[in-house]
C-alpha cells in the first residue's frame, strides 16, 4: 500500500491525518477548517445569548449578574462579528471562489494559510479573555470610550479585545487581498466579468471593502490602546481628545462591515435561488452591478449609526439621504431575486427554504432600516431593542439564513455526502418560526422604552410578555440548530449520508464539474466558459450529442 | 411558511388586543417634537407596511404557483434572463417612495429640532453620570433623577456628561441625545399635561447601565416654584443619597454591589465623606466629582440623619 501511494506522492509526516490539516495550503481544507471554526464560534455565541434571553425572561431575574451580563452582552457582539460571520464567508470565499472560476488554488496558498491561523488565534485571545484580570471586556462589541478607557474599564478584558481586533484585522486583510487578486487574475479561459458567478462577484467587493474598511479599526483599537497602555488621551476629553473621532473612526469600519457580512449572503441566495426554481437568476447584471453599488455607497453611510450623538442636521441629512439611497440596490435584488423564482420549477429542498426564509425575513430587516436611516425617527428608536430587533433581522434572518442555506447546498461538494432532507427542513422551520419568535417582540420591546444592553427591568405586563415570547423563541431557535448538528453527525458520524454524485442539484456553476469532494487540484480540466451557466451549457451539449 | 405568516399575524393581533398601544408605534407622545416624530414614524410604517404586504405577499404567491408539485429537476422554468422596463420600474418607484419619505422627514424636521421661537425656555442642563442624572436649575438649584418642569413651558436641555457617554431619553418627551464628555448638546421638550414621564440611559455606561433612570415630573408653575426654591434643598441630601449611593449600597445602606454603610462611622465624618464620594475608590466612581459644598454638606447630614445605624458591634 505504501509503496503505491508514494509512487504518486510520497507519504511523509505531511500526510498524516492531523498534520495534514495542520500544514495544508489547499484553499479547500483552509475553507474547511475556517467554516468549522466559525460554527463553533456560533454555537458558543449562541449559548451566551440564551444566557442573555434567560436572564431577559422576566423583571429582576437574578440568572447573571450584571457584571456577567456585560461580558457575555461584549463577548456575544464581537464573537457573532467578528469570529463567525466574517471568517465564515472567508471559509465560503476561499473554498468556493477557485472552484467557481475554475482555479488550481488560491493567488497566494501560504498567505491563505497564515489568515486561517491568524483567525484563529485572534478567537482563542479574545475568549482566552475570561480568564484576564478584570474577566473579558464589558464595554460592547463597539467599545466607545471613554467606558472603554482604563479609568472606567480597568483590567486586562478590553486590551485582550483590542489584541485580539488587531489579529483578526490582519487576518482578514490577507483573505481579502487573496480573494481580490484571485478573482481578477485566475478565472479559466471564456470567463469574463459577466459569466462570473453572482457569489464570486460578491466576494470581490467582500475583498475590497474589507481593504478599505479595516484600516480604520485598526487604528482606532490602536489609539485606544495607546490610551491604555501609554497615557495618550485620543479619546480623553478631560486632556483635550475627542469621543466623537472614535465613534466616527469605528463607524467608517463598522457600516462597511454589515455589509462585509451581508454581500456574501446576498451571492449565495443569488447562486441557490435559481437552481432550486430551475431558471437562470432575472436580471443578472442588475445583481451584480447591485452589489459594486451597495458596495461603494456602504462606505458613505457610516455616520447613521450616530445621529444621537448630536452631529448636527447638515450631517445628519446628508447621512439621512445616503442611507436611503443604498435601500434602492438592495431593493434591487430582492425584486429581482423574487422575479427569479416567478414560473420556475420550485424545488422546497433545504437550500431553497433557507433561500425563501432569507428573502422573507431580510426583508423585513430592511424596512425598519428606513425608520433607523430617518434622523428624527432614529433619535426614538435607535438604542432600544428596536434596533436589536432590526440588526438580527439582517444578521440572522438575513445572512445567518443565507448561511446556513449555503452550508446544506455545498455540503455535498465539501464532504461527497448528502443532508439528510428531512431533519434539513425540521431544522429550518424551527429556526425560522423560533427566529421570528425571539426577534419579532423585540421591535415592540424598543418601542415601548427598553434600551438595548440592559441587564435587567423592572416592567411588568407587556413588557415582560414580549420578553418572555422571545426568550421561548430563543429556546426554539436553539433546537433548530441543534437539530443541523445532530443532521451533521447522522451523514458523518453515523455515515449515513447519502454519497452525492458531482452535481446533486444538476447546478449551474463549474464547482460542480469536478467530482464531491474535488481532488486537491481541483480539476482534471476545466470546460471552455461561454455564459454564467457553464454547466447548464455542458448538459445541454451532452442531450444534443445523444 | 404561510402557516408562520398567519401565526405571526395572530400573535400581532393578540399583542394589539392586549393594549391600545402594544408597540407598534413609540408610546403616546407629550411634546410637540415627539408628537411630529410620531407623525414622521406613522409615514414612514404607511409605505414600509404596505411594501412590507406587497413583496411578502408575492413572494408567498410565487411561492405558492410555482412549487414544483414533484416535477423533474430536469424539468426547468421559463428562461427568462430579465426584463430591462420591469426591473426600471422597481428601481424608480422606491426611488420616488424613498424621496417622499425623505421630503415627510424634512417637513417634519424644524418642529422636532427646533424649540417654539416665541417661548420664553428654561434652561436646564442635564449631567449624566455613573450612575445618575443631576439637573441644574436656573436659580442654582439641584436635583438627581428627578427633573421637575412646569407644564406648557419650553423646556431648553443642555446635556452634558462628566464620565462616560450617556444618552439621555424620555419617549413620551421626544427621543434621544447623548451626553458626551467635552462636548454639549442641545434638547428641548415642552410638555403638554402634567404628571410623571419616565426614560433611562440609552448608552451602555457600564454596571448599572440599566438601573440610570429618569422621572421628569411635570407640574404646575407653582409647583415647579416650591420645587426650586425650597424643596429642591430640603430634599437633595435624600436624592442625592437614594440616586447615587443607593444604587450599589442600598436603599438603607445595608449594601448590595457595595460594602454596606450603615455602621461605617465614615458617615458621621464629613470631610472624608465628602473626599471619597469627590474621588471615588477602588471600584467606586468619582460619583460626587462634580458636586458643590452645599452638595456634600446635604449628604453628610442626610445620612447621618437617616442612614446611620450606629457602629456596628465590636467582634459583630
Amino acid at each position: 500500500m505504501a509503496a503505491r501511494s508514494e509512487a504518486v506522492y510520497p507519504v511523509t509526516w505531511k500526510s498524516g491525518r492531523v498534520a495534514r490539516w495542520l500544514v495544508t495550503v489547499d484553499h479547500k481544507r483552509i475553507g474547511i477548517m475556517y467554516i468549522a471554526t466559525s460554527l463553533f464560534f456560533f454555537v458558543i455565541g449562541g449559548i451566551l445569548a440564551v444566557l442573555m434571553r434567560a436572564q431577559l425572561a422576566t423583571p429582576n431575574e437574578s440568572i447573571l449578574t450584571k457584571n456577567s451580563y456585560d461580558e457575555v452582552m461584549t463577548m456575544h457582539g464581537t464573537t457573532m462579528i467578528f469570529l463567525v460571520i466574517v471568517p465564515i464567508m472567508a471559509g465560503f470565499g476561499n473554498y468556493l471562489v477557485p472552484l467557481m472560476i475554475g482555479a488550481r488554488d488560491m493567488a497566494f496558498p501560504r498567505l491563505n494559510a497564515l489568515s486561517y491561523w491568524l483567525f484563529l488565534l485572534g478567537g482563542v485571545v479574545l475568549w482566552s479573555s475570561w480568564f484576564a484580570t478584570g474577566g473579558t471586556a464589558k464595554a460592547g462589541w463597539w467599545s466607545y470610550p471613554t467606558l472603554s478607557e482604563s479609568q472606567f474599564s480597568p483590567g486586562h478584558g478590553q486590551d485582550y479585545w483590542i489584541l485580539s481586533i488587531h489579529i483578526l484585522t490582519l487576518s482578514s486583510l490577507a483573505t481579502a487581498i487573496n480573494l481580490v487578486v484571485t478573482i481578477v487574475n485566475m478565472r479559466t479561459r471564456g470567463m469574463s466579468w459577466m459569466r462570473l458567478p453572482l457569489f464570486v462577484w460578491a466576494m470581490l467587493v467582500y475583498g475590497i471593502l474589507l481593504l478599505v474598511a479595516l484600516p480604520t479599526v485598526s487604528a482606532a483599537v490602536t489609539l485606544l490602546l495607546l490610551d491604555r497602555q501609554a497615557g495618550t488621551h485620543f479619546f480623553i476629553p478631560s486632556h483635550g481628545g475627542s469621543v466623537v473621532l472614535y465613534q466616527h473612526m469605528f463607524w467608517f469600519f463598522g457600516h462597511p462591515e454589515v455589509y462585509i457580512m451581508a454581500l456574501p449572503a446576498f451571492g449565495m441566495i443569488s447562486e441557490i435561488l435559481p437552481i432550486f426554481s430551475r431558471k437562470p437568476i432575472f436580471g443578472y447584471k442588475a445583481v451584480a452591478f447591485s452589489t459594486v453599488g451597495i458596495g461603494f455607497f456602504s462606505m458613505l453611510v457610516w455616520a447613521h449609526h450616530m445621529f444621537t450623538t448630536g452631529l448636527g442636521t447638515g450631517l445628519d441629512s446628508f447621512f439621512m439621504i445616503s442611507s436611503m439611497v443604498i435601500a434602492v440596490p438592495t431593493g434591487i435584488k430582492i425584486f429581482n431575486w423574487i422575479a427569479t423564482t416567478w414560473g420556475g420549477n420550485l424545488i422546497f429542498d433545504t437550500p431553497m427554504l433557507f433561500a425563501l426564509g432569507f428573502l422573507a425575513l431580510f426583508t423585513m430587516g430592511g424596512l425598519s432600516g428606513i425608520f433607523l436611516a430617518a434622523f428624527p425617527v432614529d433619535w426614538q428608536v435607535n438604542d432600544s431593542y428596536y434596533v436589536v430587533a432590526h440588526f438580527h433581522y439582517v444578521a440572522f434572518g438575513g445572512v445567518a439564513f443565507a448561511i446556513f442555506g449555503g452550508l446544506h447546498y455545498w455540503w455535498p461538494k465539501m464532504f461527497g455526502r448528502m443532508l439528510d432532507e428531512r431533519l434539513g427542513k425540521v431544522s429550518f422551520w424551527l429556526m425560522f418560526v423560533g427566529f421570528n419568535l425571539t426577534f419579532l417582540p423585540q421591535h415592540m420591546l424598543g418601542l415601548l422604552g427598553m434600551a438595548r444592553r440592559v441587564y435587567t427591568y423592572s416592567h411588568g405586563g407587556l413588557w415582560e410578555w414580549y420578553n418572555l415570547t422571545s426568550t421561548i423563541g430563543s429556546g426554539v431557535l436553539t433546537i433548530g440548530v441543534a437539530v443541523f448538528v445532530a443532521n451533521v453527525w447522522i451523514a458523518h458520524g453515523l455515515r449515513k449520508g447519502v454519497r452525492a454524485g458531482n452535481d446533486p442539484w444538476l447546478a449551474d456553476t463549474l464547482e460542480w464539474y469536478t467530482t464531491s469532494p474535488p481532488p486537491e487540484h481541483n480539476f482534471d480540466s476545466v470546460p471552455y466558459v461561454t455564459s454564467a451557466r457553464p454547466l447548464r451549457d455542458l448538459r445541454r451539449r451532452l442531450a444534443e450529442q445523444t | 411558511m404561510l402557516l408562520t405568516f398567519v401565526g405571526i399575524a395572530v400573535l400581532v393581533a393578540a399583542g394589539v388586543a392586549s393594549a391600545a398601544n402594544g408597540g407598534f408605534t413609540p408610546p403616546a407622545p407629550h411634546s410637540p417634537n415627539a408628537v411630529k416624530t410620531n407623525d414622521a414614524y406613522d409615514v414612514i410604517l404607511g409605505f414600509t407596511g404596505a411594501i412590507f404586504l406587497l413583496v411578502e405577499g408575492v413572494l408567498v404567491t410565487f411561492i405558492w404557483k410555482y412549487r414544483g408539485r414533484g416535477r423533474s429537476r430536469t424539468d426547468e422554468g421559463v428562461q427568462v434572463h430579465g426584463h430591462a422596463r420591469l426591473e426600471l420600474i422597481w428601481t424608480v418607484i422606491p426611488v420616488i417612495i424613498l424621496c417622499v419619505i425623505g421630503l415627510v422627514v424634512f417637513y417634519e424636521l424644524p418642529g422636532i429640532s427646533n424649540a417654539p421661537a416665541a417661548a420664553n425656555p428654561l434652561r436646564i442642563t442635564v449631567e449624566g453620570h455613573q450612575f445618575y442624572w443631576q439637573f441644574d436649575y436656573p436659580n442654582g438649584a439641584r436635583s438627581i433623577n428627578d427633573l421637575y418642569a412646569p407644564v406648557g413651558q419650553v423646556v431648553d436641555l443642555t446635556v452634558v456628561s462628566s464620565d462616560v457617554i450617556h444618552s439621555w431619553w424620555i419617549p413620551e418627551l421626544g427621543g434621544k441625545i447623548q451626553a458626551i464628555p467635552g462636548r454639549t448638546n442641545r434638547f428641548w421638550f415642552k410638555a403638554d399635561r402634567q404628571g410623571t414621564y419616565t426614560g433611562q440611559c440609552a448608552e451602555l455606561c457600564g454596571l448599572y447601565h440599566a438601573k440610570m433612570e429618569a422621572r421628569v415630573i411635570v407640574g404646575t408653575s407653582a409647583d415647579y416654584t416650591r420645587f426650586v426654591t425650597s424643596t429642591a434643598k430640603t430634599d437633595l441630601g435624600r436624592a442625592e443619597f437614594q440616586g447615587a449611593c443607593a444604587t450599589c449600597h442600598g436603599m438603607q445602606g445595608q449594601g448590595g454591589y457595595g460594602p454596606n454603610l450603615a455602621s461605617n462611622p465614615l458617615l458621621t465624618q464629613p470631610s472624608a465623606l465628602a473626599s471619597i464620594v469627590r474621588n471615588g475608590r477602588n471600584l467606586m466612581p468619582a460619583v460626587g466629582d462634580t458636586w458643590t459644598k452645599q452638595q456634600m454638606q446635604a449628604l453628610a447630614q442626610y445620612v447621618k440623619a437617616h442612614v446611620y445605624t450606629g457602629a456596628a458591634p465590636s467582634g459583630g
